[in-house]
């Protein structure tokens, strides 16, 4: 009895020591692959923007010359600042108005809701490479579906070369984008309203507070978490814009839709500037990270809505 | 007493009436925009059915006059499809498994251990969020062709598990530390440890979640484009998301056979995706998946 009791108090004492550095081995596949993948790539980009590098062999250093050429001479780099501005405002919030609108309106009852969701969501799972060529289709001059239904119809404004006017191409893009995403922050609109106390809702309902008000009033501002969520994945996202980008527009006509993930793709990979694109991508990374940060930090946004 | 009630039923009926209209209206107002939404969708599929021979095609083809197989049949007669599906199966799946095992094994330390800087390791992993792929480029490609996995699907597998490690890391973490910890604490006075309360006992009650994960970064890895671009030149070895980018020449005059090509492409994503839709919704909600 005794010897037993002994026993046992011998490795409740010995294992929480033990386990100290056991948690290292759990957690050491997971540390190399991100050492190998992403520490790594880090460093590398940050030495490469100092070189003028071809991709092959050693480059020569040059400094920050690549940097004082990107901010001071380079009009596209310019370019791909402005879209990635317009990106990140005219896609998350049409997003998040048109997401919140289906949500509340697919969060009552409504017949076919299931289906419904499912139509809005879909755009979401299909690759980006498949929405750009029809959507190509959709927005071609020539016998594409807005050009056909501009001329059935007579209706001339509907009638534009959305994709090669350089002054709106940038905007078709993004509206393909709301209309592939919408149904993300609807889905995450419609897990935030079911999290929801059902007597908020209910308690404005007596007091005569019209639908407008109340979702304006008390539901909007209750899903902060979840507009903060939307926002942090939404500028990552207009940040890494790559593949739609590529299949519509190849970043054109004259650059006009050019993004800083095309650009630094174009740089290194097409022009052989692999220095310069690597200092594009040293600043597309401290964007990226500044922002997260900035949002995780003093806003409190969170990559995954839970509770 | 009469004279109340008699006041309040004219104005409970209007307010059951304009109940009615409001849910009509909304009905209405769903129903067009799910038809506008379905737009870009049924094209897709249209096309896909127009004759080669048909040159006036109504509404951008979203009509078609006379529908036809003919694309799907010269499509995969033409091309070698099931090389490109089993490509991206190949890159796909291993992926997905290493995950899996990677992210559960972390997120088993950081829900159910103490050790030295598991705040700092978890932070570090968390950054890879945050850092947009098209940065990791160029260093990716350098490292694969000293490597020699330019056109190997490690090329791709491995970067893949490394991107997709953390968010399978928060969504895990966070389920094993809401399971009830009573087992566990019995098993380690038995003198289990720590890999078979992770292997034994935590796993199997965890299966919802690691579905989640499952489905969450087999959709990642399937349509991934940007690194497939670059790792992969090898048309033998490319997976599905780049064969349009095959056939864009080939098929110029012939939006028909493209469109079948996208068609299909797109089915067995949205095949799963219909099968597997609750894990979707919960898989965005981390929080809301039950123990």
């Amino acid at each position: 009895m005794a010897k037993q009791v002994v026993a046992t108090r011998a490795t409740v004492s010995t294992w929480p020591r033990l386990g100290r550095q056991e948690g290292l081995l759990f957690v050491l596949p997971a540390l190399l692959l991100f050492a190998v993948f992403v520490a790594y790539p880090i460093v590398y980009i940050l030495r490469a923007s100092l070189l003028d590098w071809s991709g092959l062999g050693a480059g020569t250093f040059v400094g920050i010359d690549n940097y004082i050429q990107l901010f001071r001479e380079d009009p596209i780099f310019r370019k791909t600042l402005r879209n990635s501005l317009y990106w990140t405002f005219l896609t998350i919030f049409p997003q998040m108005f048109l997401g919140f609108l289906l949500a509340v309106l697919l969060n009552s009852k409504i017949i076919g809701r299931t289906i419904y969701r499912a139509i809005f969501y879909l755009p979401a799972i299909i690759s980006p490479v498949v929405i750009g060529i029809v959507w190509q289709r959709i927005y071609d001059p020539f016998g594409g579906l807005l050009a056909d239904i501009a001329q059935r119809w007579d209706l001339d404004w509907l009638s534009r070369p959305y994709l090669a006017d350089p002054k709106i191409a940038i905007f078709s893009c993004i509206a393909v984008n709301v209309w592939q995403w919408t149904g993300f922050s609807m889905l995450l609109y419609l897990a935030g309203l079911q999290t929801l106390p059902s007597e908020v809702l209910e308690a404005a309902e007596v007091d005569g507070a019209s639908v407008i008000q109340r979702l304006v009033q008390v539901v909007w501002p209750m899903l902060r978490p979840i507009h903060l969520t939307l926002i942090l994945l939404g500028v990552i996202g207009a940040l890494q814009t790559f593949a739609l980008i590529f299949i519509l527009t190849k970043g054109g006509p004259n650059n006009a839709t050019q993004m800083m993930p095309t650009y630094i793709f174009l740089q290194a990979f097409q022009l052989q500037n692999m220095g310069y694109g690597a200092a594009i991508s040293v600043v597309l990374l401290m964007i990226a990270l500044m922002s997260s940060l900035f949002q995780m930090r003093f806003l409190g946004a969170r990559f995954v809505v839970s509770e | 007493m009469v004279a109340t009630s008699l006041a309040q039923t004219p104005h409970r009926r209007r307010w059951r009436w304009r109940r009615i209209a409001g849910r009509v209206a909304a009905q209405v107002v769903v129903t067009l925009l799910a038809l506008v939404w379905l737009v870009p969708v049924a094209m897709m599929l249209t096309v896909a059915l127009m004759p080669s021979s048909s040159r006036d095609a109504i509404l951008g083809g979203l009509i078609v006059k006379q529908p036809t197989l003919d694309n799907f049949g010269k499509v995969w007669s033409e091309n070698p499809l099931p090389r490109y599906f089993l490509n991206s199966l190949i890159i796909t799946v291993p992926s997905v498994l290493l995950v899996l095992v990677v992210a559960s094994l972390a997120a088993f330390a950081f829900a159910r251990l103490k050790f030295w800087g598991s705040g700092v390791w978890y932070a570090l992993l968390m950054l890879t969020l945050m850092v947009p792929i098209p940065t990791l480029i160029i260093p990716l490609f350098q490292i694969a062709k000293r490597l020699n996995l330019l056109n190997n699907y490690l090329g791709l597998i491995l970067p893949y598990a490394a991107l997709g490690t953390p968010f399978a890391i928060i969504i895990l973490t966070s389920y094993f530390s809401r399971l009830p910890r009573e087992i566990e604490d019995a098993a380690r006075l038995d003198g289990c440890s720590s890999f078979k309360i992770y292997w034994q006992i935590l796993l199997p009650l965890s299966w919802p979640a690691l579905a989640v994960v499952f489905i969450w970064q087999f959709m990642v890895s399937w349509n991934e484009f940007i690194l497939a671009l670059i790792m992969m030149q090898d048309d033998a070895r490319k997976p599905l998301i780049l064969v349009p980018l095959i056939y864009s020449g080939v098929y110029l005059t012939n939006p028909g056979a493209m469109f079948a090509v996208l068609t299909i492409i797109t089915i067995p994503v949205v095949i799963v995706f219909v099968l597997l839709q609750r894990y979707f919704v919960s898989g965005l909600t981390a929080g809301s998946l039950k123990g």
